[in-house]
Formats: C-alpha cells, structure tokens, sequence
C-alpha cells in the first residue's frame, strides 16, 4: 500500500504538472533567496486571490459551459462595494476613534462585497443565463462568450457613469505596526488576505466533496440529464454556481481594495489572471485553479522584479502560448468536456 | 391507468418522429415496447419522461397531465427514466452516483433502506462501492444506472434497452432484476430489441415501426403472431 503510494508519487512528479509545480517551488525560494522574502509574500498573497478567481471561472466552464469574460467585473463589484463600505466608516473614524469599530470596518468591508457578489451573481443567472436557457442550446458556447463580453462592457460603463473615473481605494485595513518576521516586515492586512484567500479554498473544497449541494453541483457538471433525471433542479444548482463563481470574485476584489483600488477597469487584470490559469492547468480544472493561481502570481511577480511592471503581462503570455503549443490540454492533462460532447 | 399517453407527437427539430402513439399501462404491469432501430421507442421514452417536450398530444402520470413538466419533476412525482446512454456521473463512486439518486428524499432512513435494497439486487455494486463509476464495466453501469434509478422510491420506471451491449448472463441477471422488481409492484415500461427474451418476461408489449404502434397485445400472444415471428423472431 505504501510502496504503492510512493510509486504514485514519483510518477506524479515525472508527470507534467509535477515538473512543472517542483519548478515553481524551486523558483519561488531562489528568488526568494536572492530578491528577499517579500518575493514570496506578494506571490502568496495575490496567488490566492488569483486562485479564487479561477475557481470561478473554471467553475463556471465545467458546470454551466460558459466561459465567463465578465468574472473580471464581480471584482470590480466587490472592490467597488468594499470601498463604498469602508471609505465612510474609515472617516467616520477619523473624527471618533473606536477601537472596536476601527476591527471590525476591513471585516464588514470584505462581507458586504462577498454579499453584493453573490446577489450580482444570482440576478446574472437569472436575469440573462435562465433566459438563454429557456430557448435552445444551439450555438450556446459562442452566445455565453458574446453575452458575457457585452455585460463586461455595459458594467465597466456603468461604474463609469455612475461612480465616475476615479481610483477610489484605502490605504490599509487595519492602522497596526507590521509584523516582523525575523528581519522582515509584512503588514498585516497581506496576512490576512492570504488566510481569508486559504479559509476560502478550503471552505470550497469542503463544499464540494462532502456537502449534498457539492454533490449536486458535481452531479449537473458531469451528466446534465442525468442530474435531471434523478430528480436535481438544474436551474437552481445553476443560479447557486454563479452565486459561488461571482461571490469568490468578489471577495477576491473586496480584500485586494489595499492593493487595487476600485476603477471602471480594475476588473481587467484579474480577468486575464484567471483566464491565464485556466489555459495553465485545463479548461474545467477546478482542483487545479489553486496551485495555478500561485504560479501565475509568482510568474508575475518574478517579471516584475527581474524586468520591470511594463512585462508582467508578457511573459506569462509568452509561458501560455508556449503550454498551448505543447500541452494543449494544460499541465495536468484535464479532459476537456463542452457541449459538443453532450 | 397510471400512464396514459395519448396520440403523442414528438421528434427533434423539424422532424417528426412519432406519429400519434398511445400508450397504457396500469399500475404494476410490466410492459414492454419493442420495434427495430430508429422505430423511436428512445424517443417515446424521453418525451415521456420529459427531456424531450412533446409537439402535441397528452401525457398523464397517476391522474396528472405531465406534457411538459421537467424530468426532475417528473423524478420527484414517482417516475423514473434509466436511460439508453445511462447518464451516470462518472467522476463520482458507486456510493455517490446512488446518494445522488436519492437526494429528493427527505427521510434519510428511507435512503439508506433503498441502499441496502439495491445492494441486495446487485451485490456486485456493493463489492465496489467506492470505486468511480467511469471505470465500472458495461454490465456493471447498467446495473449502477438501474440502481440509481430505483433510489428515488419510484412507483414506475421507465427502463431503456437494458441489455444493449451486455453478455448473455449479464442481461439475464438485469432481467431477472427487473422481473423481481415488477413482483414486488413496480410498474415497468422497458424498451428493448432482444425480443424473445423481453416477450418472456414482460406481461403486455406494445410493437413500435416507423413511429406508431403496430400491434399490441399480451406477450403471450405476439410472441405467435406471425408478424412477430416473421419480422422479429425470424421463424
């Protein structure tokens, strides 16, 4: 049994996607060693946000086969709802410190864009993804792809019009001294987005493998007419995906505020990231979206260090192409299943 | 009556596929709908379970007209479909795909007893439970599709071409099955293209060609009918 395990493991290791995370880690620490640790911090902070991102995203292509390209404006929401949140409550505190109102802003912040996530995404399902629905299936991949771009395009707009073209961010969650660790100082809102990030994962997989609502979700993913006939109802296992997708997105936007402030465009960025991911690991990849996020994020921030902001994007780009051409199904081989098949 | 189908029309499309078909059957009979290939028995199958809506002509299941109400619904008001492709999920155990076929019942003790019940139909699901559904073998997805199918306590099941691709002994296991099922008062609607063997165990059969009903009578007596015999039996 043992030995049968380790003889997994190094096939796994040999495999693509072995290579490829030993790579990663091995990268991450020798940079980390040359550059300093702050290498390190910045990638796990940001990878798991990036990973949040493409879980919904992978989510939403292996459940409903739609290929979201308008994930990218539920982090505007959320960013945009976590700062009309915390914004007044961090003047508010200007003038009467409190200390327990001071905790609990960053905390009622990233709540109520997690919340205004889930509604966004919920009324998307509803108002626009249930229609489709109702009418044929035919063409339904290129319809979700051109009515995802319009919403993308008619959301950007409308923080345009309404919030007006300004970054609108804080400067820091909570107004404590960093934490040092050794000779290294990491402040503490990066701490703790990276253990909301982490919480989230986990809540996730937890969700997924051993609660019956996972259980459904999984069921309609595989087999669409089978969920039917058993008796699931597919429109709301739908409608509850899109709340998850959007409502991680959206949390990924509200704890990133310090680090991206909210503009018509922010969701931009986040956008390309979790499509990165995406063609990294496999369309459908949900497990792998995680261990993704983290290597986009040092990818990123590798070039950045290395070769300056203007190459962030180029060089994963570069990566991508180069998986597409030899390992068109990602590195770890995922199946693609679409509508074709169904 | 528990399902009656009346001049059902259905098809794919433009196309139209059955012609004015009707259909009944009474509670625990076992009926069985046979025709050669593309006669649309799947399809009279599917329209009744609801995946595929019906163009015209009415369907009622235990006093309720069900046209187009969706195949969950229809699931959950007691009628269910095993389909011709099986649609099992893959990616989940033998455990999972049945937890699955009874997630609409409340009663969880309920859930376990069906558990126990088609593990005692087909004990070779048990000696495999937590393996993937993918990697069962063609005998074994039938069986894991018709246990899936009777989780949900149904009074009727509508059973398409169970012996499709199965070794002779596997089909007489699913057959006997589906005969132990019928005893114990499930209604059974089968569809098959074995038609010695599904004129043996069913009571009623209905023939299907070119999308109407043909010919119909109790088993017992088509299976002597020379249309039968010449078309089917090849005697």
């Amino acid at each position: 049994m043992n030995n049968s395990r380790s003889i997994k493991a190094v096939e796994w290791l040999k495999s693509s996607g072995g290579i490829t995370v030993t790579c990663t880690i091995l990268v991450a620490l020798a940079v980390s060693i040359h550059k300093g640790p702050y290498v390190l911090v910045n990638t796990l902070v940001t990878g798991g946000m990036w990973a949040l991102m493409a879980i919904g995203v992978s989510l939403l292509f292996g459940v409903m086969n739609i290929s979201n390209f308008a994930h990218g404006e539920y982090f505007m929401i959320g960013s945009l709802t976590a700062y009309y949140i915390m914004h007044p409550l961090k003047e508010y505190l200007l003038e009467t410190p409190n200390s327990f109102l001071a905790f609990i802003t960053p905390v009622l912040g990233i709540a109520g864009a997690t919340l205004a996530g889930v509604i966004a995404g919920i009324l998307t399902d509803k108002l626009i993804f249930a229609q489709l629905r109702k009418r044929n299936r035919e063409g339904w991949l290129l319809n979700c792809f051109l009515i995802t771009i319009g919403l993308s395009i008619i959301l950007i707009n409308l923080h345009m019009l309404i919030f007006g073209n300004t970054f609108k961010g804080v400067v820091n969650y909570w107004d404590v001294p960093s934490l040092a660790l050794g000779d290294v100082y990491v402040s503490v809102d990066r701490v703790v987005v990276f253990f909301i990030a982490m919480l989230a994962i986990l809540f996730f997989w937890y969700l997924m493998m051993y609660t019956t609502l996972g259980k459904k979700i999984r069921a309609v993913a595989q087999d669409e007419n089978g969920a039917r006939m058993v008796g699931i109802p597919v429109n709301r296992v739908y409608s509850t995906t899109f709340a998850l997708a959007c409502g991680f997105a959206a949390l990924a936007g509200g704890s990133l505020l310090f680090m991206f402030p909210s503009y018509p465009t922010v969701g931009i960025a986040p956008l390309y990231n979790s499509w990165f991911i995406i063609i990294l690991v496999g369309f459908g990849n949900v497990a792998g979206a995680v261990p993704g996020g983290f290597m986009i994020a040092l990818f990123q921030v590798v070039t950045r260090t290395y070769m300056g902001e203007g190459w962030e994007n180029v060089i994963p780009m570069f990566l991508i192409s180069a998986i597409l051409i030899f390992k068109p199904y990602g590195i770890f081989e995922t199946k693609v299943r679409s509508v074709w098949e169904q | 009556m528990l399902l009656k189908v009346k001049n059902l029309n259905a098809g794919y499309g433009f196309l139209n596929v059955l012609w004015d078909v009707s259909l009944n059957i009474g509670k625990g009979e076992f009926v069985a709908l046979i025709g050669p290939n593309g006669a649309g028995k799947s399809t009279v199958m599917k329209s009744i379970s609801g995946l595929l809506p019906p163009k015209s002509g009415t369907i009622t299941f235990d006093g309720q007209v069900i046209n187009n109400q969706d195949c969950a619904v229809n699931c959950r008001s007691g009628l269910s479909y095993i389909s011709e492709e099986l649609n099992l999920f893959t990616g989940m155990t033998i455990l999972e795909n049945l937890e699955m076929g009874a997630q609409m019942l409340e009663d969880k003790n309920k859930a376990r007893e069906n558990l126990d019940f088609v593990f005692e139909l087909f004990p070779r699901l048990e000696e495999r439970i937590s393996q993937y559904a993918g990697t069962l073998s063609g005998g074994e997805r039938k069986m894991l599709a018709i246990a899936r199918g009777l989780m949900s306590n149904p009074t009727m099941v509508l059973v398409d071409e169970p012996s499709l691709g199965l070794a002779p002994q596997v089909t007489d296991e699913v057959f006997n099955a589906l005969r132990l099922l019928n005893r114990q008062g499930l209604t059974i609607l089968l569809v098959e293209q074995n038609v010695t063997k599904t004129l043996k165990f069913s009571s009623r059969a209905y023939i299907l060609e070119k999308g109407k009903v043909v010919l119909e009578g109790p088993s017992s007596e088509l299976i002597t009918n020379d249309h039968v015999r010449k078309i089917y039996l090849g005697t």
